[in-house]
């Protein structure tokens, strides 16, 4: 934490760059990370597999010119061709289109339950941290309790009230579910590192230029204490992203026409004997995602992490 | 799926365990061996009472506790079982004389009042009996109804005006009369339903009272008896009743045994842990052939799969939108592809099963016929946007995806199945009149007559009318039928109304439907019958 309080310290004092290399530009924290992260192999596999999801997500053409609405019968089980690298499942649909398309529903529901979760988590944990006292302990009792929830319990119970088949309203319903149970982790984390921040020296300045609690809370503490929740928020995207899956496949999450690997799995399981692929496709496209999310998470922190250094 | 697992774990060890129980026998000399047991797959009964019982896994419990009346031959005509005979001049008064010689399981002597005092219990409105619109048809039913003057609010319905049915009346031991309210020439036939066995006394506390505890260790009549008690959720067993006078088992005894999963029942049959199982689950139907060679089997049943439109849809309420949907929709390839051939293409509205059945009553509307549906379509202005709602409990999503499917490339529509967890939940949101679209039914006869497929379904407030069709005419010659002097007569009426409803399509019928069973190498004989049932007298245990 040293080099943080320095640097900030540096910054808000508007004097000379910290001491720890007085020879070339000012080494701040993130430069530091990113230098680690150049050299981590397994940051440029994940970097590279979430830049490849997000691209199909937005735009699926590029990746096949087949429509993953297109089934029928007289195809069922039928081996590659016509556009289709994998083939064709149980109703005659392209396999490989339907994976593609699919990757749009889950980054949806995995970047939005994120952001919410976020917003969520920052709120709560900043107010928690920063007033401490009576504050912090009304707040931390409420994350323990939503903490104590088992999120995918909780989410079938939320869900199965949700009676509207429209495709748009089921999305928005599982980003709110998956938000309201997933975001006490990230609270905590916030909550740790503004409480540290607060502590610093240049918090205690700003105070003493007069700055009030809004101020000192938005513009000093929350840029110091953004850094591991950005990390443990790309986690959550991962593992959103499975949850989403998971209830999909359970039949209460996203549910047809939308189209989503939990459903195809779903579906590819039951005609398991006849023909792997349906189900292997799409199980391996939402494990190389939810993998990504979590690695790059993974390696983010590693190299944000001083202790680690 | 977690909970479905769970059920299929804690079954397969349950399973396991009890089937190497019963591998006791197994020499090796002879050809059948009397002493040995069966193991048969029931998923959970949900009454074992037969004026309340109406699952096939309850009647299947209860087909080998009782005897019938009447039971049905190759031609589905009924013949004497328990009765010694059932006659009418004028199909009004109906004369029954039972057998001698048949005694409960507790040795009491079963006697007209044995049936009498079961069909009055079954009829009384306040026992909310299921099976209680068999009795609709006998004198005296509604003098034993009240309504509940302000439904579901603290009022007490009423006591009913009378306790027992005007209708019924013995004559002697052996001997009673029903007098029906209104002519019914195939009143012999539907004395083989479950809703027609005769009760103990043994079962009553008081005079139309069912004593606690009887559902779980029934006392029939029939060629086996209880064994233990049913223990929910796991099994029942029964064994022979030695003093049964009709056909005698061949087998010593059976373990009903339940089910909550069907592919572990599968499994298990696959590994010889069972003997029978009756309903093979249609995602093991590629596979069941090459798995189990000539003892995967399948068989005639009475059932009839289609799709209904709700009358309070305004968009469905043209005829011909109706009927381009029906062309739209390749039964074969759905059949050939989805069921493997186990089930087969419906061009009917009753099953080839029964008499008075024809081919291809419902004409073109039922041929595939993709460019005539479009256009025919296009025309009646047909709505953009389709939905077939259906349980999600019984297999149904994948026949449900592919006609989906065929009716967005034949139609040019956008079309969706939505599942809804169970068939009541189905039923809730048609009867809040909700958009649900097309919704999925199925029909297994109670009794085999082409009644039984035209009445409860279509006529104006039939029980499973759920869609809310009315038509006069329709109504008039089902009644016409029903009164008809003879089976023949009445069998022309039906048709009659049938092709009624193949000029209005109210339903599209998509499917007949097929037993697909499976037995272990132990048994020989497994025949399961039109309603579903394994034939008790029939199978043999291989020694």
């Amino acid at each position: 934490m040293s080099e943080l309080e320095t640097v900030a310290a540096a910054e808000l004092s508007g004097g000379k760059a910290g001491s720890a290399d007085p020879a070339a530009r000012p080494r701040s924290l993130a430069g530091d990370a990113w230098r680690d992260l150049r050299r981590n192999p397994i940051f440029w596999i994940s970097l590279v597999l979430v830049l490849a999801v997000t691209a199909m997500a937005a735009f699926p053409g590029l990746f096949t010119s087949n429509d993953p609405h297109d089934c029928t019968l007289a195809r069922q089980h039928a081996g590659p061709g016509g556009g289709a690298p994998f083939g064709y499942d149980f109703q005659g649909c392209d396999i490989y289109a339907r994976a593609v398309f699919g990757a749009r529903a889950s980054l949806l529901v995995g970047a939005f339950s994120a952001l919410l979760t976020g917003i969520i988590a920052i709120t709560v944990g900043m107010l928690a941290g920063y007033f401490g006292r009576w504050v912090d302990a009304a707040l931390s009792r409420v994350i323990d309790v939503v903490l104590g929830i088992p999120l995918l319990l909780a989410a079938i119970v939320m869900l199965k009230r949700i009676s509207s088949d429209s495709p748009n309203i089921r999305i928005i319903a599982v980003i709110f579910v998956l938000a309201i149970l997933g975001w006490t982790t990230a609270a905590r984390v916030i909550r740790s590192s503004v409480i540290s921040a607060k502590q610093q020296d240049y918090v205690a300045a700003a105070r003493m230029l007069g700055a009030g609690n809004g101020r000192t809370m938005w513009r000093h503490i929350l840029p110091n204490s953004l850094a591991p929740v950005i990390v443990v928020l790309t986690i959550a995207l991962g593992s959103f992203i499975a949850a989403e899956a998971t209830l999909s496949f359970l039949g209460i999450g996203l549910k047809a026409p939308t189209i989503s690997w939990g459903i195809d799995i779903d579906a590819g399981r039951t005609h398991m004997r006849e023909s792997a692929v349906a189900l292997v496709v799409p199980s391996t496209f939402l494990a190389l995602t939810v993998l990504a999310f979590i690695m790059l998470g993974d390696a983010i922190r590693d190299a944000f992490d001083p202790k680690l250094r | 799926m977690q909970v479905r697992r769970l059920a299929a774990w804690t079954a397969l060890p349950l399973a396991a365990t009890l089937g190497l129980a019963a591998c006791g026998g197994g020499g090796d000399s002879g050809e059948s061996d009397p002493n040995a047991t069966v193991s048969i797959q029931i998923a959970e009964p949900q009454h074992l009472i037969s004026t309340n019982t109406n699952d096939s896994s309850g009647n299947q419990v209860l087909s080998a506790l009782f005897a019938p009346l009447v039971d049905y031959d190759e031609q589905n005509k009924p013949f004497e079982v328990a009765a010694e005979s059932v006659n009418s001049t004028d199909n009004l008064t109906w004369t029954i004389k039972l057998k001698d010689g048949y005694t409960f399981h507790n040795g009491e002597k079963v006697t007209s009042d044995s049936y009498l005092n079961a069909w009055n219990y079954g009829a009384y409105g306040p026992n909310g009996q299921g099976n209680s619109y068999f009795f609709e048809k006998i004198a005296g039913f509604d003098d034993l109804q009240s309504k509940d003057p302000d439904g579901d609010g603290p009022q007490k319905a009423p006591e009913p005006k009378a306790q027992t049915l005007t209708g019924l009346k013995k004559v002697d031991d052996l001997t009673f009369t029903v007098t029906l309210a209104k002519p019914y020439s195939e009143f012999k036939t539907i004395l083989g339903y479950t809703a027609f066995y005769p009760l103990p006394e043994a079962a009553f506390s008081a005079p139309g009272v069912i004593k606690d505890g009887y559902e779980d260790a029934p006392i029939g009549n029939g060629p086996f008896k209880m064994k233990g008690t049913w223990q929910h959720d796991a099994k029942v067993e029964v064994e022979r009743y030695d003093a049964f006078p009709g056909d005698k088992p061949k087998i010593a005894g059976a373990e009903f045994r339940i089910y909550q999963q069907l592919t572990a029942a599968y499994a298990d049959v696959l590994s010889d842990n069972l003997d029978v199982d009756v309903t093979v689950p249609t995602e093991n139907l590629s596979t069941a052939a090459t798995d189990l060679g000539d003892r995967f089997q399948q068989s005639q049943n009475s059932s009839f799969q289609f799709v209904a439109f709700p009358t309070f849809q305004k968009e469905f309420s043209k005829p011909d939108v109706r009927k381009a949907i029906s062309m739209a929709i390749d039964r074969d390839e759905i059949t050939k592809s989805i069921f493997k051939e186990s089930q087969i293409s419906a061009r009917s509205f009753v099953s080839p099963v029964v008499a008075g059945y024809r081919d291809d009553t419902c004409g073109e509307a039922c041929e595939f016929n993709p460019t005539k549906a479009k256009e025919l379509y296009q025309a009646a202005g047909g709505p953009a946007e389709l939905k077939i709602t259906y349980n999600g409990d019984g297999g149904h999503k994948d026949w449900v995806d592919a006609t989906c499917n065929q009716l967005k490339t034949n139609l040019g529509v956008d079309c969706v199945g939505a599942a809804e967890p169970k068939f009541s939940d189905l039923l809730t949101k048609v009867e809040g009149k909700q958009p649900v679209g097309l919704i999925r039914m199925g029909w297994l006869m109670d009794y085999p007559s082409m009644e039984n497929y035209l009445g409860p379904l279509y006529t104006t407030n039939g029980s499973s009318n759920y869609y809310g069709y009315s038509n006069p005419d329709f109504d008039r010659l089902v009644q016409e039928g029903t009164t008809a002097a003879t089976p023949d007569e009445a069998v022309k009426k039906y048709q009659q109304a049938e092709d009624i409803l193949a000029t209005e399509m109210p339903v599209i019928p998509l499917r007949f439907g097929q037993n697909v069973y499976a037995h272990s190498t132990r048994v020989k004989n497994v025949e399961v019958d039109l309603f579903q049932v394994v034939d008790m007298t029939k199978i043999e245990v291989v020694s």
